[in-house]
């Protein structure tokens, strides 16, 4: 594998600005997360009171009614709320909880993966089957042991998504390094003398990241939506507190009445994956040198 | 699109599964079909007064001596299976059994059965629900005759005929353990069960009484009321007792009926700033609650005085809602702030999650409210058994000032099943000390007729204005939707029995 | 071959071991079951019965050792709120649960196979529209697929029954909801591997070679994008064997999930443990499954 240094390179960036811009659907991505972002940076301190402010008298109210202000374009929930404002300013807790719970599953899954793959028998053979017991562990059941020993948190909630998310990548990690290690470059990199570690981080785990890249970014979508249903134990957010996933659950016995309380959340949730996925496809081809041309020649073409 | 893709996938792969499939028969004659919110776990008779259970069995199956017919504009006590009973001069109290009674297993009903099952329900050997209405007694049941027999309380107890329409009756034969299939004296025999998926009660030929119009009714159990409410109207079901109020959409088979449910804020006497009562004063002053009826709760909600329905004999007519007034409470607030009672401290709602439908929105509206009147309140969900802790003695040390909303039920007929659990200093779920409103507790549990109800009404006035006991909200409105084809109105009783001999056909 | 067996069968059982001895004692330090079993308004005595008949007041190691000589004995105890023997209880609902996840997973394998590796191959805009409605799929909330589903195709157009089991029109609903979360993973992972796979050397000059070596090159890579996938399968089946909460709730199904779940709320410790042991020995065997289908598929890893 090729190192990813032209990154350093003079005017590195002015070509893969060329190489989004070629790809149509990865820019309405990268501008949708960057939106995304900013919701979240902003929005509590923005307009977090307009999002609280409650109004039974226009509990509700149906989406695309501008007579009222921009705020109220998506409707209100059942307490009157202006649910745009409230997509706006739940970004930063949703982000946060799944960021967080998915970044950590993530790192710890693949380094267990790594080293269970790579290691000796028997280490491989004790985290193998230390993932069958996580596995087979009900995650509900360990939300409410850690409710009941640690309290009730945010961090704590995270934990809880983490731990019951790690034995996928850490499945996916090791069985690619097994077959990955057999291959020629990993065995020349072994006899001309490579430590390990430079051979599992520099040679190995580039080929696994992109499989996992592609499990993370839908994981972002399960995360978003299994946190709300742990808030009902009383873990992590609590209302007036929100996520969108809280709001989706929320809305859910509106379905049928009002449709739009749990439409736009769980279309936030959608568009949000959508975008990861799409971003992290254009990101593959981006960085990977064989299939870089791809993009660059039809970034020529647009210009 | 892709839903619909995949919908005929999966129609053509299973379709190929087999030959034989066929959309489910709809219910039709005097067969009926009734869709449950909740699992049935156990069908033990001397379990009947849990609602789940009781749906199904109570008074279907298993019937009681003494019936409590509660009815929206009030209740008495009818005789079921004793036809009459009186006190004797001793205090304790005979009852005369109905003869010509047999069991669905062939056996003659007579006071043996009695005896055994109440013996059987008390006992230390099964954990029935039946010994919490007997609590702080000793019962003896005597036989006197085969049709004859006494229940000897010490104290005596006023309200025993009562208490007995709790008492489900079983044959003598029973064992004292846990059964999975009821025998009774009642119209209906529980003729197939399949756990998580059906349970059927088919009607009995020759029991005593009038024949009831349904030959047999078949339960099922959907935890989803919205999937409820779509079985009704699609004809897979005839009768959901339980929907939610977003679906009663249509006003020729969605009925409301009063639940027994009060829904209140318990308070916890012993902790600053509520020990105060201009702080308690203050709560129930700050909070609208005419502004949640017909919006977050439907539209028959009443506002409660009691923890118990206006429709008991003991309710005062005389005390009034607090008027919403933030104004008010917000002086109040200062009055105590002034004299050093620490009002800004956190005070913590303790919610349950999914405890009744919306809980969550009516407890977020009920944090603003209070908010705005000056308080600082913090929301806390809680899972059942977490809540519970909070709910039942012993409680949880220093966790500092909470206010508990909690939801009670009683549909019993009288005051005692609620006072001495909720506000005497030895009740359970009790968050206060008051000597006078243990000794008026005691009093009025003791009292007969007029002086009782006289001595409820004094101790409802005495708790609502001078003690300010809590934060009493409302009594709760449930929805059933019922098919076109029956013809069935849901009373206060529907939230814990469903007696098919009820349902008739148009 | 057959040591792996025997190696793999000691190790799941010391893992099964873990498991139990964790949720015993984990399990146990989240409240105990009477409040919740006996009314509100039980007397202390009530309470203290109910305790003694249970051997709830004994020390928590006694209690341990009671389990552990019972489950000797192949005695998994009585449901507390059943009053029946537990296993008895768990292994009709996971019957339930057997048939549905084999169903639904095979039919998302096939499916998710074709069309992941057709997106790869034929790129271009079935790629966008496959990856695009896969990924939408995967990431909608499950409910109102379901609710939605129900109001269609039983409400409105009444070809379906809402709930319930009987018919094999009783499953298409479930089965239908539950394909759309694995298919879309799958989807997108069968799609990045066979990327991988394709752009590789080897298969881009067997490709330009022509027309006629084409299919036997889409199933060579295939077969070289398969572990990965083999692994995002397991970890599917293994949500699956877990429950369908989701659906068992609304389709009245009589899966172990639900149960599951109103067992950790009620405390129903022996339905809890008796549920965990069975998906775990479910969860254990098909991950030796997936390790030899590993060796099946590459047979430079096998041990």
């Amino acid at each position: 594998m090729t190192d990813t240094t032209v990154m350093d390179e003079p005017g590195a960036l002015r070509r893969y600005a060329r190489m989004l811009w070629a790809d149509k659907f990865a820019l309405c991505a990268a501008i949708f997360l960057l939106v995304v972002l900013l919701m979240a940076l902003f929005g509590p301190a923005l307009i977090g009171d307009l999002a609280t402010k409650q109004n039974l008298r226009g509990r509700n109210a149906p989406p695309f009614d501008l007579s009222r202000g921009w705020v109220w374009v998506m409707g209100a929930d059942a307490l009157g709320r202006p649910l745009l404002a409230r997509i706006i300013v739940a970004a930063q807790n949703t982000v946060l909880i799944a960021a967080g719970a998915v970044l950590g599953s993530a790192i710890i899954g693949t380094t267990l993966g790594l080293v269970a793959g790579y290691a000796g028998r028997r280490t491989g053979e004790v985290i193998m089957r230390l993932a069958d017991i996580i596995m087979s562990f009900p995650s509900l059941l360990l939300a409410v042991v850690v409710l009941y020993i640690l309290g009730p948190s945010v961090a704590n909630l995270v934990i809880v998504l983490a731990i019951t998310r790690i034995p996928v990548y850490l499945r996916t990690t090791r069985a690619e390094v097994l077959e990955i290690r057999e291959r020629m470059f990993v065995q020349a990199a072994q006899v001309m003398g490579a430590p390990s570690r430079r051979i599992l981080f520099r040679h190995i785990l580039p080929v696994v990241v992109p499989t996992l890249v592609t499990i993370a970014t839908l994981d972002f979508a399960f995360v978003m939506l299994a946190e709300s249903s742990l808030s009902f134990l009383g873990i992590g957010i609590q209302p007036p507190e929100i996520t969108w996933g809280l709001m989706i659950a929320q809305g859910k016995q509106y379905l049928a009445n009002a449709w739009w309380l749990s439409f736009w959340p769980g279309l936030a949730i959608i568009l949000t994956t959508l975008s990861l996925n799409l971003l992290s496809n254009w990101l593959r081809i981006a960085l990977d040198p064989v299939q870089r041309w791809r993009l660059e020649m039809r970034g020529r073409k647009n210009d | 699109m892709g839903k619909r893709i995949l919908a005929w996938g999966a129609a053509a792969i299973l379709a190929g599964l087999s030959t034989t499939a066929a959309m489910p028969a709809r219910a039709a004659g005097t067969d009926i079909r009734i869709v449950l919110p909740e699992d049935v776990d156990l069908l033990e008779p001397c379990m009947a007064t849990r609602s789940n259970i009781g749906r199904v069995i109570f008074q279907n199956v298993n019937e009681t001596l003494t019936e409590y017919q509660a009815r929206d504009d009030g209740g008495d006590l009818q005789p079921r299976l004793a036809e009459t009973w009186e006190q004797q001069p001793d205090g304790s109290w005979r009852f005369h059994l109905r003869q010509g009674v047999t069991f669905s297993d062939g056996s003659a009903f007579d006071a043996g059965d009695v005896k055994h099952s109440f013996d059987r329900a008390m006992s230390d050997q099964i954990s029935c629900e039946t010994p919490r209405y007997f609590g702080g007694m000793t019962v003896e049941a005597v036989v006197v005759d085969d049709h004859t027999i006494d229940f000897r309380a010490d104290p005596a107890q006023p309200i025993l005929p009562l208490l007995l329409s709790m008492v489900t009756i079983v044959p003598a034969e029973t064992p004292v353990e846990f059964v999975r299939d009821p025998v009774g004296t009642g119209p209906y025999a529980v003729s197939e069960w399949t756990p998580g998926q059906r349970i059927v009660l088919t009607r009995r030929e020759g029991c005593w009484g009038a024949e009831p119009q349904v030959t047999s009714a078949t339960y099922v159990v959907r935890p989803d009321p919205a999937v409820r409410a779509a079985m009704v109207q699609t004809g897979e079901a005839d009768l959901a007792p339980s929907i939610s109020l977003i679906d009663a959409t249509n006003p020729a088979t969605d009925f409301p009926y009063l639940d027994p449910e009060t829904v209140y804020l318990r308070l916890m006497h012993d902790v600053a700033p509520i020990n105060d009562v201009r702080v308690r004063k203050a709560l129930n002053m700050a909070i609208d609650r005419e502004a949640f009826i017909g919006t977050l709760l439907p539209e028959g909600a009443q506002l409660a005085v009691a923890l118990f329905p206006p429709t008991t004999a003991g309710s005062n007519p005389a005390v009034q809602v607090p008027a919403y007034d933030p104004e008010g409470a917000r002086q109040l607030l200062a009055e105590a702030k002034a004299d050093g009672v620490p009002v800004d401290t956190e005070i913590r709602l303790i919610a349950r999650t999914a405890q009744y439908p919306n809980v969550t929105e009516v407890m977020e509206a009920m944090q603003q409210m209070l908010t705005e009147a000056g308080f600082n309140v913090k929301l806390q969900f809680y899972e059942v058994a977490e809540h519970e802790s909070f709910y039942t003695k012993p409680y949880p040390k220093d966790q500092g000032p909470y206010m508990l909303a909690a939801m009670h039920d009683n549909s019993r007929g009288d005051p005692a099943f609620t006072m001495y659990f909720k506000y005497d200093s030895e009740g359970l779920q009790s968050g206060m000390a008051d000597p006078k409103a243990n000794d008026l507790i005691a009093r009025a549990s003791a009292a007969t007729g007029d002086e009782r109800v006289r001595l409820w009404q004094e101790l409802v006035a005495y708790l609502h204005d001078e003690v300010v006991a809590d934060v009493l909200l409302f009594h709760m409105v449930g929805y059933a939707r019922v098919a076109e084809r029956l013809d069935f109105r849901p009373s206060i009783a529907t939230n814990g029995q469903l007696q098919l001999s009820q349902i008739g056909f148009h | 071959m057959l040591t792996f067996l025997r190696k793999r069968a000691v190790g799941s059982l010391i893992s099964l071991i873990g498991l139990v001895v964790l949720v015993f004692f984990l399990s146990r330090l989240t409240g105990d079951p009477t409040a919740l079993f006996l009314p509100v308004d039980a007397t202390v005595e009530m309470r203290e019965q109910f305790r003694a008949l249970h051997g709830l007041n004994d020390p928590l190691l006694v209690q341990f050792g009671h389990y552990v000589r019972d489950l000797l004995h192949l005695d998994f105890g009585d449901s507390l709120r059943k009053a029946r023997p537990a296993i008895e209880v768990v292994t009709e609902a996971f019957a339930w649960t057997l048939q549905l996840a084999l169903i639904t997973m095979s039919i998302v394998t096939i499916l998710a196979i074709i069309i992941g590796a057709l997106a790869a191959w034929r790129g271009g805009l079935f790629d966008r529209v496959a990856s695009i409605l896969s990924l939408i799929g995967a990431s909608a909330p499950d409910f109102w697929v379901a609710i939605v589903g129900i109001v269609i195709f039983s409400v409105s157009l009444g070809w379906l029954p809402t709930s319930g089991t009987g018919t094999v029109w009783h499953w298409i609903l479930p089965v239908a909801v539950l394909f759309i979360r694995p298919f879309g993973l799958i989807v997108q992972v069968v799609r990045g591997a066979m990327m991988t796979a394709l752009s590789s050397a080897y298969v881009k000059t067997a490709r330009a070679k022509g027309v006629r070596a084409r299919p036997i090159i889409f199933v060579h890579a295939l077969r070289n994008a398969m572990l990965p996938v083999i692994t995002v399968i397991g970890d599917q089946a293994a949500a699956l064997l877990n429950g369908a909460v989701v659906i068992e709730t609304i389709f009245g199904f009589p899966g172990v999930g639900k149960l599951m779940i109103d067992s950790i709320l009620q405390r129903d410790f022996n339905v809890v443990m008796a549920a965990i042991m069975v998906t775990a020995l479910a969860i254990f065997l098909m991950n030796v499954l997936i390790d030899i289908a590993y060796a099946l598929l590459d047979p430079r890893i096998r041990h």
